[in-house]
């Protein structure tokens, strides 16, 4: 007798649930009343179309309304079998509701009909209360069967119930929609309904995207709110209101147009971008990230080709004193013979060498021009800018890709990630997602191996000795690099002193050369080692990249050694130099002295002025020629390496005994680490030398600007996807922070010379200063009134200066030691996260 | 007489010299093992190659034991000299293909010197017949008695002496084929595309039938990947492995399935 609790305590809620039922179902009696009666007037044409629209409302809107009836009829159906009394009761509550209901109802027109619905209403009723008087009975007679028929009589009238609802339902959609089609006609309530209707069509349109259907649901909803919400929307308001509404409706669809054709604009101003979109459908986005980079670094290339381009170079073409008017600007006369030639302009002798390229045209005069223009300063200052500026953008740059990259844990769910995360959507060739395919294979293959690997541990011993071994190796080929560069710059300075013309083009150029080589075969040499370790390949690529680096910074270090004992060299030279120049001088002024002491001073061509050696120039012209045979190597590389290749692989192997594609020679892949890695020491060559030789900037814009098509070029036409398709989003702030690195690493030695070491005395804008910073304090001293220097000076005062480093030191510990420490709170809630999950 | 290139430079390329060197070690291998040592050994003793796989395999072989002609065979490929024969662990893959499909009737392409085809012979179910292609009259008869000495007979194994485009279109008339089950590619590189097209045109090939190509990566057959590749004609995969007695070549074996044109 279970059954029978759950009966009473169902009835105790029933009271109110069923008189609203009643409520309920009135007005939609009522209206199918009316429905009728205009299908009767024969207004039913717009049914078909109506009804189509509706249906995605109703499958919306009625499913959980008649879940929650069918639960309320079934609970009243156990009720109506309890008995008589509280039948009556109800009923007389029924009919003081549907009294109320049409004593609201304004329209007489419709009010017969109402009342016949009652009727009816009424009746049903009544029929129910007959079914419960007989199922009271058998109760009564007999109890073990009682339930079973009950049951059977309630799936009955759940089914004649429902047609009857889904019917009514049915014209209540009719009945909407006939009224929807002329809002003129519509009461303001009726009118905020539609209001409604088409806002809760827009929340759907929203959220569609997160509903859990199936696609073709989703796009049969998405298309029939669509055209539900365009037909109606422009139906809300009246009159002015309307049109009024209409033209915001209609501006804000051309302003969304507008903006999104502004955004396809936007995309096409940016440089390459197409170019890259196609390589990294091609390619995977690890290829894609290089050029991005390539793009990023030519960005900055840019700025500080403008800086120089526009702060240095210029003004001192325009206003400074023109080529030859004195010595500095002028080919000395030993070398004018020869100063136009191809080889020696080549080697940035002669003209370009007496050219506002160097260091060493730039004159000493404060300011120049009809401008005032303070060369010598804005000099300094744009060596000083440039440095700063790209420190500044580094930095940014790092700390954006640092709140991408988040915090994770690559160890944890292993297998998940590969499993879920590993495809690359950006690919978009069939050849690509072969060997993506492969690679995420054999990647699970080898996750699976190390899982067993890990597991067993035998080997161990074997192993650490080969790691041991490789590293061994790599250690003895960075020495012989480095030998080999000290051994060619020691030749080299051997050969400066016998005279470079007694000395063929490859003796002349071997240090570079032999730095792009090494710089060009070491890695390979590196990579066919590092197969000995059997690192995971993340781990490896990263030991390949430190190797590189260190093979980098090894061979750019030895040669800014050697260049300083160059420098030294020259300043030896420059003080004989300096003397005999002042012997000279006197002489010249004894002999005009002595001939006749009234004549004018005796002109002499500025050709023929004794000069010193300018060490300034020549470390701006090693910088100069360092970077074209990089160029050139890089260049040769690509076309032999990759084009020729390719060119050989693809023709020869009509005639040729085993498949030349597929097998030994192939194609080339793409060398994302060694690009980028050479594109950050190129940078790093700019950025030591470009305060010797403002060209470098220029000359790394042209660079970087066609090595882009190049490469573009060469990757399209003649590499191959990678065989391990590397997913780029992890190793961008790697690179950033080699970046930073080398930047630093390349700015300490520029700053050394120009602190520690005295300008040349006849050339440059620095010349007979001290030092080449003096020229901040004859500015402060001469340009700005005397208290600015005075606070200028007490400012710079050490007693000043030290305790504010050290605060700045502090700020910088403390706010590294809250960011740590939010870090740790974040990593504690995402675990609080993934528990409670 | 003044040095055109400084030894600096020329010391430069040793690191490019050793990594070619260690990159490619296993082809500079093969290829001291598959061509130096032939021709030495040609040089010395007066016979072929074959003839002198065969000598060793008479005295170090079980006569009627296939299992142990294969091996004798494998230790002699792998120890002595160089032939390209199928080896043991593409064997395996072949093994398992032909016992899935236990043909009845299988073509083989090229016999050489009879590894695949004592190989073929030995998983085939009983009343299957092999038919066996090979061009070289020497190699031939060597591999003749090699497949007599594993104890199969003219019932179950056939030899055809004869290039493999002339022995496809008579298949059906000269030897009263109706359809192959299984055919196993072995031969010239470059008559795999022609053959597998002759094949298809001679209407032997039914629903079901597998072509098994060895060696389609290396040293590769680049027009029969690209043709089974368009022609879609096949359910194809590529069962990647290293060359034959050696470890560092990257080889592939093709496995087709005949779909029919749909």
């Amino acid at each position: 007798h279970s059954i029978n609790v759950s009966f009473s305590t169902v009835e105790e809620n029933e009271d109110s649930t069923f008189h609203k039922e009643h409520e309920r179902e009135r007005p939609r009696g009522k209206r199918r009343n009316g429905e009728r009666e205009k299908k009767k007037r024969g207004n039913g044409r717009r049914k078909g179309a109506s009804k189509e629209a509706g249906e995605g409302e109703e499958e919306m809107q009625v499913r959980p309304e008649k879940r929650e009836r069918g639960k309320r009829r079934r609970a009243k159906n156990d009720q109506e079998a309890k008995g008589r009394e509280r039948d009556e009761e109800e009923q007389t509550k029924i009919k003081s509701a549907k009294t109320t209901k049409t004593r609201k109802k304004e329209k007489s027109r419709k009010t017969e009909e109402e009342e016949g619905e009652g009727e009816s209403e009424e009746r049903n009723t009544k029929r129910k209360k007959k079914h419960g008087s007989a199922k009271k009975e058998e109760k009564e007679e007999d109890g073990g069967k009682r339930t079973v028929k009950e049951k059977a009589q309630d799936v009955k009238k759940k089914k004649h119930k429902k047609t009857s609802e889904e019917s009514s339902e049915d014209n209540e959609e009719e009945d909407n929609e006939e009224k929807e089609v002329r809002p003129e006609s519509l009461s303001p309530e009726e009118l905020e309904k539609l209001k409604e209707a088409v806002d809760e069509r827009k929340k759907l349109i929203q959220g569609l995207r997160g509903k859990p259907w199936p696609m073709k649901k989703k796009l049969v909803t998405l298309r029939e709110s669509q055209e539900f919400v365009e037909k109606y929307e422009g139906a809300l308001g009246k009159g002015k209101g309307r049109k009024l509404y209409a033209y915001k409706v209609m501006m804000t669809k051309k302003w969304m147009k507008f903006q999104r054709d502004f955004e396809n604009f936007k995309t096409a101003c940016i440089p390459w971008e197409m170019k890259i979109k196609e390589i990294e459908s091609h390619f995977g986005s690890s290829v894609a990230s290089y050029f991005i980079f390539l793009r990023w670094m030519y960005g900055i290339n840019m700025i500080l080709f403008g800086l120089t381009f526009g702060l240095v170079m210029v003004p001192e073409a325009l206003m400074g004193r023109p080529y030859g008017s004195i010595p500095r600007k002028t080919v000395p006369r030993a070398e004018e013979a020869s100063a136009m030639d191809f080889a020696v302009l080549w080697d940035w002798g002669g003209y370009a060498q007496y050219s506002v390229l160097f260091y060493g045209y730039y004159n000493s005069q404060r300011a120049i021009g009809w401008l005032k223009f303070r060369m010598p300063l804005s000099y300094f200052l744009v060596g000083v800018g440039t440095v700063a500026y790209s420190y500044m953008v580094v930095i940014r740059t790092m700390a954006r890709n640092a709140n991408e990259s988040g915090v994770g844990d690559d160890n944890s769910f292993n297998f998940s990630w590969k499993m879920f995360t590993s495809w690359d959507y950006l690919i978009g060739n069939p050849e690509t997602a072969d060997n993506k395919f492969a690679s995420i294979t054999t990647s699970f293959k080898e996750a699976i191996l190390e899982e067993q690997e890990s597991r067993k541990d035998d080997n161990i011993h074997l192993t650490r000795f080969l790691r041991v071994l490789a590293n061994f190796l790599v250690l003895c080929c960075l020495a012989g690099s480095g030998y080999l560069i000290y051994f060619v710059v020691r030749r080299s300075q051997k050969f400066a002193l016998d005279g470079l013309e007694n000395h063929t083009w490859w003796e002349r150029n071997e240090v570079n050369m032999v730095m792009s080589l090494l710089g060009m075969f070491c890695p390979m040499l590196f990579d066919v080692i590092s197969t000995l370790e059997n690192y995971h390949p993340r781990v490896a690529l990263q030991w390949q990249l430190g190797r590189i680096f260190a093979l980098f910074l090894g061979n750019l270090y030895t040669f800014i050694i050697a260049l300083m004992d160059e420098i030294n060299l020259k300043r030896e030279e420059e003080k004989i130099i300096k003397f005999n120049i002042t012997m000279w001088e006197a002489s010249l002024y004894n002999s005009t002295v002595s001939e006749n002491s009234t004549a004018p001073p005796v002109t002499i061509h500025p050709a023929d002025v004794p000069r010193g050696p300018c060490w300034e120039t020549m470390v701006g012209q090693e910088f100069v020629r360092l970077i074209i045979s990089d160029t050139m190597t890089t260049y040769i590389t690509l076309l032999i390496g990759d084009f020729l290749r390719a060119v050989l692989v693809r023709f020869l192997n009509y005639c040729w005994c085993w498949d030349l594609e597929a097998g030994f020679p192939s194609y080339s892949e793409f060398d994302v680490s060694g690009n980028v890695l050479g594109l950050i020491f190129n940078q790093g060559m700019i950025w030591m030398g470009a305060f010797y030789a403002p060209c470098l900037p220029a000359l790394n814009v042209l660079r970087l600007h066609v090595s882009m098509y190049l490469q573009c070029w060469a990757v399209m036409c003649c590499n191959v996807p990678q065989e391990r398709v590397f997913k780029a989003s992890g190793s961008n702030n790697f690179y950033m922070a080699m970046l930073l690195v080398i930047l630093f690493l390349s700015t300490l030695p520029a700053i050394y010379t120009i602190v520690t070491i005295p300008p040349s005395f006849d050339c440059g804008p620095f010349s007979g200063k001290k030092r080449m910073f003096d020229v901040i304090h004859e500015t402060l001293e001469s340009d700005f009134p005397a208290w600015f220097s005075k606070v200028f000076s007490y400012a710079s005062n050490p007693g000043l200066v030290l305790p504010f480093i050290l605060l700045m030191v502090l700020a910088i510990y403390y706010l590294q030691s809250t960011s740590k420490s939010y870090k740790e709170a974040n990593v504690e809630l995402k675990k609080k996260l993934q528990t409670v999950k | 007489i003044p040095e055109m290139v400084s030894p600096a430079i020329a010391l430069a390329f040793l690191p490019l010299l050793l990594t070619l060197i260690i990159r490619y070690r296993y082809y500079f291998v093969l290829f001291y093992r598959a061509i130096l040592v032939r021709i030495w050994k040609d040089c010395v003793t007066g016979l072929t190659r074959e003839e002198r796989a065969y000598q060793y395999i008479l005295t170090h072989a079980t006569p009627g034991d296939p299992d142990s002609i294969l091996d004798a065979f494998d230790v002699w490929c792998s120890k002595v000299e160089f032939i390209s024969n199928i080896g043991p662990k593409k064997g395996k893959i072949l093994d398992r293909l032909l016992m899935e499909q236990s043909p009845l009737t299988v073509l083989e392409l090229g016999t050489h010197c009879g590894y695949s085809t004592v190989r073929i012979a030995r998983a085939l179910p009983l009343g299957a017949r092999l038919y066996s292609v090979e061009m070289d009259q020497r190699n031939a008869a060597i591999a003749e008695k090699i497949i007599r000495l594993a104890g199969f007979d003219d019932d179950m194994v056939e030899l055809i002496v004869n290039p493999s485009d002339e022995v496809i279109p008579r298949l059906r008339s000269d030897y009263g084929l109706e359809r192959l089950d299984f055919v196993f590619m072995d031969h010239w590189k470059k008559s795999y595309c022609p053959d597998l097209q002759m094949l298809e045109g001679s209407g032997l090939l039914g629903k079901g039938s597998m072509i098994v190509a060895d060696n389609v990566l290396f040293p590769g057959a680049p027009k029969f990947l690209r043709h089974i590749r368009k022609s879609g004609l096949y359910e194809w995969k590529i069962h990647r492995a290293t060359l034959e007695y050696s470890k560092g070549i990257r080889d592939g074996m093709a496995e087709l399935v005949y779909q029919g044109i749909k």
